[in-house]
């Protein structure tokens, strides 16, 4: 018992290497060439736009769709490989939160919940009260005789939770669980969530394609796009160092800026670029910053510790603790979301020059392909300023 | 068999190669199911076409040759043609009104589905007890008016005309289905969208609702057409005096005449089984891309605020023309002594119900219809669950449209073809069935395939694959899945497809015709024998019975499955 419980610390939770699985009728491939591990405990969060192959990845580990390539382990055992039929879900010993939750209908939430003990047989734990032991843990015991149709969507989702929870699963899979509630609810579960994975430790796929959600309940992220991972890491890791563009621009770099060298020096779209240069050879880089992260500033006023860009105001408009300023850059739309402290309410009119600025430190930059530049950051030479 | 076997093990092994998700025994057990359902839809279509092409073609040549051949063609177009004309229009005017009536009056809307609840052979005698030129009830009304003179018509309701416009009646039944349907899956707010635009509500109907409406109108249209070219009912009871006969009863008369001439029989047949492929070959092409008219979402369509007292008026007067009528004349037959243009009210007896009791071969056909609907639709409802379980999943895309075109065969068919085929396959070896009840069995089991196949693959579409996979993450296996989860999940599917086809069994006429014997009969077609032969009240005291009969099918259904068990018609 110790030994094989011994064992299976030391072997990853869930497995996946080279796993490529094409819809039938489809150019490109849904999942690419995918490998990656999760450890005992861990909750790894697949995050990223609709169509890149998450929801597809989780749900070839849940057996509801076969890979043509690669394996897949559960738990030290190999349930899909090369040249033989997949295990079946329902031999994967597996939990699993549907988008929609899939409650069905006609079985009370006591009926829903016992559904997974009853399937895998384990007469013990339904007749020790376990049922009412894990409503309880996600708050729902007072519901258990009740019909899906006569609950909340929040208490939908707690009963869909307890159901994945209950047989003791080696893996719990996620699929969008909170996209279904309404904005409040959905911090308040996410919370609540948070809690209980870090209380109960169950190993866990999370899938969904808001950032905020990855960033509070991953202990990694996965940020997928097209069928492949573009980086894997911890949360603050993706949060502050993108590994490429495209996960920059998911985790909030919204505003982009193209830099072109010529002869006179760095420009933009609106012209040459003034204040701090980075320094490279390339002779194009992209700039990726969060709007809160920028400011807006009268052309005159430009503090010379930052990037400047310059600019004209399409709209500025109230939005609670900051001002949104949307300006043209030479066809280039650029958002800033700034303090109304630091921002001089003349500036808010149509039509103003204004300066935006970007702080180097909080400043992404990339080559033309997406993949991050290492750069320094300097005031320009003089000398070619003056063009010698 | 042998070859069968080889060529489905190959089959499953490329398959398992390809894609390893599917299981070959449940592979193996789709393609056993497609081969029973093939056997029982191809065999008597296939058997048709060699009785007509054998010896010769003697078949086709000695149909060629029969007497009025030609105006019994140009009668059948012009019959399907009129009556689905007039369906179109009765129909989709009905959907229409049935938006616009007033809250109160909201159950109206089922009375235009009555007709096809109803039993088509009794109706039809009650419109001959209506409209006979001599003793047509409704005719003598009108002779009492002061200006009419005559002792006979106005109406003949045994001339063409009239058939056509009482078949129309009846098929407005069917567009009304499709059309209320098709406006209650239409978002309100697409129409509200075109009036405040500043379309008028008129200009909304014919801009917005009518062209959205375009696949119902053309499934609805294509159904009536089908139902229009096979049908056999009311030619066969109405046109006898006046010698109207269509193909159907052409075909009808070879295999009862003495001696019949299946090759003839079967050489009619072939023309009605072409048009009927043709019809659903150009309803598909015409369908197309159907999510071009998905139009779900938001609210159902309903013009609440404009509800209007004529759309209460025109549906209710659908009601009294269509049923109401008939029944009433039928009754009228029923209790008098013999039918005579005079209603005598001191002479009303109810001596032709005793003797309905009394007759040997009436109950036991009432027995037979009753057990045989029950019976087809015990076997139905699981045949129906596999097929579309089949197509829902698709093991393999090529079986799922084998399976899918094999169960909705007979929908493009005429029942009256598929009647003569089945006549044709099981009178000879291997299997001898006819003159016993498992033939009758057999064809309604055929005939209602696309019926309990659509019902509930649309609630399993409905219904979607997350409540069944999250059973198998869950650790359940196909067994338990099928068994607490998806069939009771379809219940109401299941009760609904159930519902209406012991509905439309119990009183079955057409293919029953062609496959009943002297020794097995089913209430339609005795009836259909007392109509030929029989005295006119305890034609008309059978018919009422059968309504009976029919009426208390529907009380069961709706009782075993609530209320909504009919608001699946």
């Amino acid at each position: 018992m110790d030994l094989v419980g011994a064992a299976r610390a030391n072997a990853s939770a869930v497995t996946l290497s080279e796993v490529t699985k094409t819809f039938p009728g489809a150019a490109t491939p849904a999942i690419d060439d995918l490998s990656f591990n999760i450890e005992p405990g861990e909750l790894v969060v697949l995050l990223g736009p609709s169509g890149c192959g998450k929801t597809t990845t989780l749900r070839c580990v849940a057996g509801l769709e076969h890979p043509q390539r690669g394996t897949i382990e559960l738990g030290g055992r190999r349930v899909v490989e090369p040249s033989r039929r997949p295990v079946p879900p329902a031999k994967r010993n597996l939990g699993m939160v549907f988008q929609s939750y899939a409650l069905w209908p006609h079985k009370t939430v006591a009926g829903n919940i016992g559904y997974p003990l009853r399937a895998r047989r384990m007469d013990k734990d339904l007749t020790a009260g376990w049922v009412t032991d894990v409503a309880r843990l996600v708050g729902c015991q007072d519901l258990l005789d009740r019909y899906p149709s006569q609950l909340s969507g929040g208490q939908q989702q707690r009963v869909a939770l307890a159901r994945g929870l209950v047989a003791r699963p080696d893996v719990v899979l996620f699929d969008e669980p909170l996209s279904n509630l309404d904005a409040k609810l959905r911090d308040q579960v996410r919370g609540e969530l948070h809690a209980l994975h870090r209380r109960l430790g169950f190993t866990s796929i999370y899938v969904t394609h808001d950032q905020v959600e990855a960033l509070a309940l991953g202990h990694r992220i996965a940020v997928m796009r097209a069928g492949r991972i573009e980086q894997i890491a911890d949360p603050r890791v993706v949060f502050d160092a993108p590994a490429s563009e495209f996960v920059a621009d998911f985790v909030g770099y919204a505003t982009r800026v193209v830099l072109a060298r010529s002869s006179a020096g760095w420009s933009t779209s609106s012209g040459p670029a003034r204040g701090l240069e980075p320094r490279t050879d390339a002779s194009s880089v992209v700039l990726r910053a969060r709007p809160e992260d920028l400011g807006v500033t009268a052309v005159d006023d430009v503090p010379s510790d930052r990037f400047v860009v310059q600019a004209t105001v399409i709209d500025a408009s109230f939005a609670g603790r900051s001002t949104d300023v949307l300006a043209d850059a030479g066809g280039a739309v650029l958002r800033a979301s700034v303090r109304h402290a630091a921002f001089d309410e003349r500036l808010a009119v149509s039509g103003s020059p204004v300066a935006v600025t970007f702080d180097p430190s909080l400043t992404m930059v990339f080559d033309e392909d997406g993949a991050p530049a290492v750069v320094e950051w300097a005031r320009p030479k003089a000398a070619a300023r003056n063009g010698a | 068999m042998i070859a069968v076997g080889r060529r489905t093990r190959f089959v499953s092994s490329v398959k398992a190669r390809s894609d390893a998700s599917v299981h070959p025994v449940r592979l193996l057990a789709s393609i056993g199911f497609a081969a029973i359902v093939a056997y029982l839809v191809v065999v008597p279509l296939v058997r048709v076409q060699q009785l007509a092409l054998q010896d010769g073609a003697a078949g086709y040549s000695s149909a060629a040759d029969a007497i009025g051949l030609r105006d019994a063609i140009v009668r059948t177009v012009l019959l399907a043609s009129g009556s689905v004309a007039i369906a179109l229009v009765c129909g989709t005017g009905l959907a229409w009104a049935a938006t616009r009536l007033p809250a109160r009056l909201r159950w109206l809307g089922v009375v235009p589905l009555l007709p096809i609840i109803s039993p088509a052979v009794a109706t039809t005698i009650g419109w001959a007890f209506l409209l006979s030129p001599e003793a047509g009830y409704l005719n003598v009304l009108w002779r009492k008016l002061p200006f009419a003179t005559g002792t006979s018509g106005p109406v003949n309701v045994y001339t063409v005309p009239w058939i056509v416009t009482i078949v129309g009646i009846s098929l407005s039944a069917f567009v009304y289905m499709f059309v209320r349907s098709g406006l209650s899956n239409m978002n309100e707010e697409l129409v509200e969208a075109a009036e405040v635009c500043g379309s008028s509500s008129r200009a909304a109907f014919f801009t917005v609702v009518l062209p959205l409406l375009r696949p119902v109108l053309v499934y609805g249209g294509s159904t009536a057409l089908l139902l229009g070219l096979g049908q056999v009912t009311v030619p066969l009871i109405l046109g006898r005096r006046e010698g109207v006969d269509v193909l159907t009863t052409v075909l009808y008369r070879f295999t009862s005449d003495a001696p019949p001439d299946y090759g003839a029989a079967a050489a009619l047949g072939s023309p009605l089984l072409l048009a009927g492929l043709l019809i659903v070959a150009v309803q598909r092409a015409m369908l197309g891309d159907n999510s071009r008219f998905v139009t779900h979402g938001g609210k159902s369509f309903r013009a609440a605020a404009r509800s209007s007292r004529t759309a209460a008026v025109a549906l209710a007067g659908y009601g009294v023309v269509a049923v109401a009528l008939p029944l009433g004349a039928l009754v009228i037959v029923a209790v008098s002594p013999f039918w005579s243009p005079n209603i005598r009210v001191d002479l009303f007896t109810l001596d032709n119900f005793r003797e309905l009791l009394e007759r040997r071969e009436i109950v036991d056909a009432v027995r037979n219809s009753v057990l045989l609907s029950a019976g087809a639709v015990l076997v139905s409802l699981p045949v129906g669950f596999v097929a579309a379980s089949i197509i829902f999943k698709a093991p393999t895309r090529w079986v799922a449209r084998t399976v899918d075109v094999l169960v909705n065969l007979p929908m493009g068919i005429p029942a009256v073809v598929f009647g003569a085929g089945f006549l044709f396959t099981y009178t000879r070896p291997p299997a001898v069935l006819y003159g016993t009840p498992w033939v009758i069995l057999l064809v309604y089991v055929t005939v209602m395939l696309p019926f309990t196949t659509r019902f509930q693959l649309s609630a399993m579409m409905a219904v979607g694959t997350a409540y069944e996979e999250a059973s198998h993450t869950s650790g359940a296996g196909f067994v338990r899945t099928t068994a607490e989860i998806v069939v009771p999940m379809l219940r109401p599917a299941l009760v609904g497809a159930g519902t209406t086809m012991l509905i439309l069994l119990s009183h079955e006429f057409s293919a029953s015709l062609l496959v009943r014997s002297v020794r097995t009969q089913v209430m339609g077609t005795q009836l259909y024998d007392y109509w030929t032969t029989g005295s006119y009240p305890l034609v008309a005291a059978f018919a009422l019975a059968m309504c009976v009969v029919t009426g208390a099918c529907v009380a069961v259904a709706s009782r075993l499955g609530g209320r909504g068990a009919l608001d699946h018609l």
